[in-house]
């Protein structure tokens, strides 16, 4: 019996895990930073955010070729493809442990602070509890992220920049990732379908796993429970059940439920009662940590700078009207994603949201789905679609298939935080609807969505995220079928491609420049958008302050 | 449980009801028979858990009973009407909505005219004392005005029951016992289709304040174990002694733990 396909899996599963273990470490230590230094925080949360929007997809090659250089062989090879996983799985799970930290009970915060426990004290009886509910959410998210990459992470045809650090220019690292590959590029689809398979056994396994983690940590880490305590005979007695979704809604509720305080106390909602020179020394050491941050990044960037000749910029600059219109042609693809992710979140997720045996029954089919790799199985799709679409839609059959994978890789943010929303309506306005029969369209309209709004706006705000990896690979996938697409999947105007393709051919700093100015709109994004709206939703639609309690 | 003899003709009716939780065994509250008559304000008291929130919730058909029917005028009720209105105790209004379109959204697919609508709801702040505020957003109210809102959209929707879910537990006790009188002549007052009341509270001065009878309900499974009716002339003072004793009898009332036979 062949063992490969079940190995490789494991070494997939094991690779991703191990990252995120190191990604929750990480977190911690600069949630915690992000916390005490407000300068350090003006640094981290948008730097995560941007890095967060950019696929480093595009740049494994360069960090193929930095590993390789530094480390050699196969071991450069699987610090380059950890780097890229870690890139995948981090940012979220770091957002969450440092929005985990910022939602910490303020009385629980005061009583550490009046017992002046130690930082390590802290950390291990109140914020690393605390935020256990969150990361085990989170990891879900990351897993599939991690997941959704491990096709064209694991191995990778570098092009000219690395034809001679790997055996016949492709290197790769024993994973499922690579062994998908390898069978589609021999045409040997059986052993891809065989691999589907132990994906699709991997998935259901750590989703279940993941539930049930989920559930514990809430039970046994959550602020107030919405779970419900489930009554048997016998040893299991009083045990606490919920739903993984039940923990996401806590979860945001005590987010939310902090926004309203941060407004009423803009310091974070946290009492400063602790020794001066240790808060000094915080401070000092945040602020320091927020410098170094910095003096990295624009080290990089300016010896990136220097490196490209005074020649090379003025065609970059010339160039930029046409790279700005690359970028505008992606923004346009994200967008029509963002939109149909949305228009399935507010029609099918209201359903499944509003019928709650529908809901329990679909919900874990489409976090299966979610979290299933669609690059693993879209080239499948592609060959059997591919004569009939170029056939139908000449012109734009590659844009259908983008669209496709865009779709497959992000709709779920959206939709279940719209069904998160539904879910924390509070009972009172539904039985207003309900209690007065409010018709479909102006139930929808001057209730759900408005009610949804927070919600609505983060999840499509990690759709949009989302959107960019899904294009990077879907806009320039040389080898998604060789068999009968000897050019794979390509599409010649948008930034994703360009990027893609330059890296490839060993032009990094045209890429590099690409992406700067893409950074530059994402930043801008970033406030017009995600910002602005977040910032209109928490001032006038917060549902919860319907409800007086006082 | 026959009750004592009452005024008018029955207008909410709930006979044998009984609720469980779903994938409980042992009902929540079992056998209650409770009616109101034409201008009656009921009252329901009992201790914290007998499933008296619930019961109004049953009453509304916003949640379905395990057993027993409601009627409204006689015909049974299986879904919730704006005909039996319910005044929730976490005063509930949208936040992005001002107070007039607070009230107004009781009134969207009934077909009424724009105008008409606009009128209807004014007249309904109105009548709650909230003239000149009909542009203010929740937020920029106190609670007491929240919750007028809340009756006025009540009101608005034309019932012939208001359900009130312990609706003065979140206010100041002045602005309580303001509202309470408003309430209560809104129950009498022609200008709105009101015919009865019924009011959820632990709060049994308040409960003989408003109350013409009062459900006493204890035991587990809850039941109706006393029925006491309330005679004081209005308005009605709380250092009469009359006024006491009816507290008192209440308080009897709340420690049987059995139905009176």
């Amino acid at each position: 019996m062949d063992l490969t396909i079940p190995l490789a899996t494991l070494a997939t599963v094991g690779r991703i895990f191990l990252l995120i273990a190191l990604a929750v470490f990480t977190g911690h230590l600069l949630a915690y930073a992000a916390i005490k230094s407000r300068r350090f925080e003006n640094v981290y949360v948008p730097l995560v955010n941007v890095f967060e929007s950019i696929p480093v997809i595009g740049f494994l090659p360069l960090v193929l070729v930095a590993f390789v250089l530094t480390f050699h062989g196969p071991i450069g090879v699987e610090l380059a493809v950890d780097f890229l996983v870690f890139d995948a799985v981090a940012w979220n799970v770091w957002i969450g442990i440092y929005q985990a930290f910022k939602t910490v009970p303020l009385h629980l915060v005061e009583v550490s602070d009046n017992y002046n426990l130690s930082f390590w004290k802290k950390m291990t009886t109140l914020f690393v509890p605390h935020s256990i509910p969150r990361v085990t959410s989170n990891i879900f998210s990351s897993f599939a992220d991690a997941f959704f990459y491990i096709s064209v992470s694991e191995v990778f045809t570098a092009g000219a920049a690395t034809a001679s650090l790997c055996p016949g220019g492709t290197c790769s690292t024993f994973g499922i990732g690579t062994l998908i590959t390898q069978y589609t590029i021999s045409g040997d689809y059986t052993g891809v379908y065989y691999c589907l398979i132990s994906i699709a056994v991997a998935v259901i396994v750590v989703t279940a796993a993941l539930s049930r983690l989920s559930r514990w940590a809430l039970a046994k880490f959550g602020v107030d429970t919405p779970g419900v305590i489930k009554r048997h005979a016998g040893r299991w007695r009083g045990r606490l059940v919920t739903s993984p979704w039940r923990a996401f809604r806590n979860q945001t509720n005590v987010f939310r439920g902090y926004a309203s305080r941060l407004r009423a106390n803009p310091r974070e909602g946290q009492t400063e009662v602790g020794s001066v020179w240790r808060a000094r020394i915080t401070k000092y050491a945040g602020t320091s940590i927020a410098v170094a941050v910095l003096a990295l990044v624009l080290y990089g960037s300016a010896t990136l700078a220097a490196s490209v000749s005074a020649q090379t910029w003025y065609g970059f600059f010339r160039e930029t009207p046409q790279l700005l219109e690359y970028v505008g042609a992606d923004y346009l693809r994200v967008s029509l994603i963002a939109l149909a992710s949305l228009a399935l979140a507010v029609t099918v997720g209201y359903v499944l949201a509003t019928h709650r045996r529908t809901g329990d029954a679909a919900l874990p089919v489409v976090q299966v789905l979610a979290a299933f790799p669609s690059p693993t199985y879209f080239p499948l799709i592609f060959i059997a679609t591919l004569p009939f679409l170029e056939h139908v839609l000449p012109s734009l059959y590659t844009e259908v298939y983008i669209f496709v994978l865009g779709f497959l890789s992000c709709f779920y943010y959206v939709f279940f935080d719209f069904w998160i929303g539904v879910q924390a309506i509070p009972s009172e306005f539904v039985e207003v609807t309900r209690n007065y029969r409010l018709p479909f369209l102006t139930r929808m309209r001057r209730v759900i969505l408005p009610a949804t709004l927070p919600y609505m706006i983060t999840g499509l705000s990690s759709t949009i995220n989302s959107a960019w990896a899904g294009i990077a690979i879907g806009e320039y996938w040389p080898n998604i079928a060789p068999t009968v697409a000897p050019n794979g999947l390509q599409v010649k105007f948008g930034m994703m491609y360009y990027i893609s393709s330059n890296m490839a051919n060993g032009q990094v700093a045209a890429a590099a420049y690409v992406s700067l100015l893409f950074a530059i709109v994402v930043a801008i994004y970033g406030i017009a958008f995600t910002r602005n709206l977040m910032d209109l939703a928490r001032k006038k639609y917060v549902v919860e302050e319907g409800i007086f309690a006082a | 449980m026959a009750g004592p003899e009452t005024k008018g003709s029955t207008v909410l009716e709930g006979r044998d009801l009984a609720y469980s939780y779903p994938g409980a065994t042992k009902p929540v509250f079992a056998d209650i028979n409770l009616f109101t008559k034409v201008d009656e304000f009921i009252a329901v008291v009992g201790p914290t858990g007998t499933g008296k929130s619930t019961l109004l919730r049953v009453l509304a058909q916003l949640i379905p009973q395990a057993a027993g029917k409601v009627f409204l005028d006689g015909v049974e009720v299986s879904r919730p009407s704006p005909k039996i209105s319910l005044v929730h105790q976490s005063i509930a209004t949208f936040p992005w909505m001002t107070a007039l379109d607070n009230v107004r959204l009781v009134l969207a697919g009934t077909g009424m005219d724009e105008q008409e609508a606009v009128a209807h709801c004014k007249k309904m702040l109105s009548v709650v004392g909230l003239q000149g505020f009909e542009g203010y957003y929740p937020k920029e109210m106190s609670g007491g005005m929240r919750q007028r809102v809340a009756i006025a959209r009540a009101l608005a929707a034309s019932p012939e029951v208001l359900l009130l879910d312990e609706p003065f537990v979140h206010l100041d006790e002045l602005t309580a016992n303001e509202i309470r009188k408003e309430v209560y002549d809104l129950v009498f007052n022609p200008a709105t289709t009101l015919k009865s009341a019924v009011l959820v509270s632990h709060n049994l001065h308040e409960v003989v304040q408003l109350a013409d009878r009062v459900y006493i309900m204890n035991s587990t499974p809850a039941m109706i174990v006393d029925i006491v009716k309330i005679d004081l002339p209005r308005p009605r003072i709380e250092r009469d002694p009359g006024f006491l004793d009816c507290v008192d009898e209440l308080y009897k009332g709340l420690n049987l733990k059995k139905a009176k036979s």
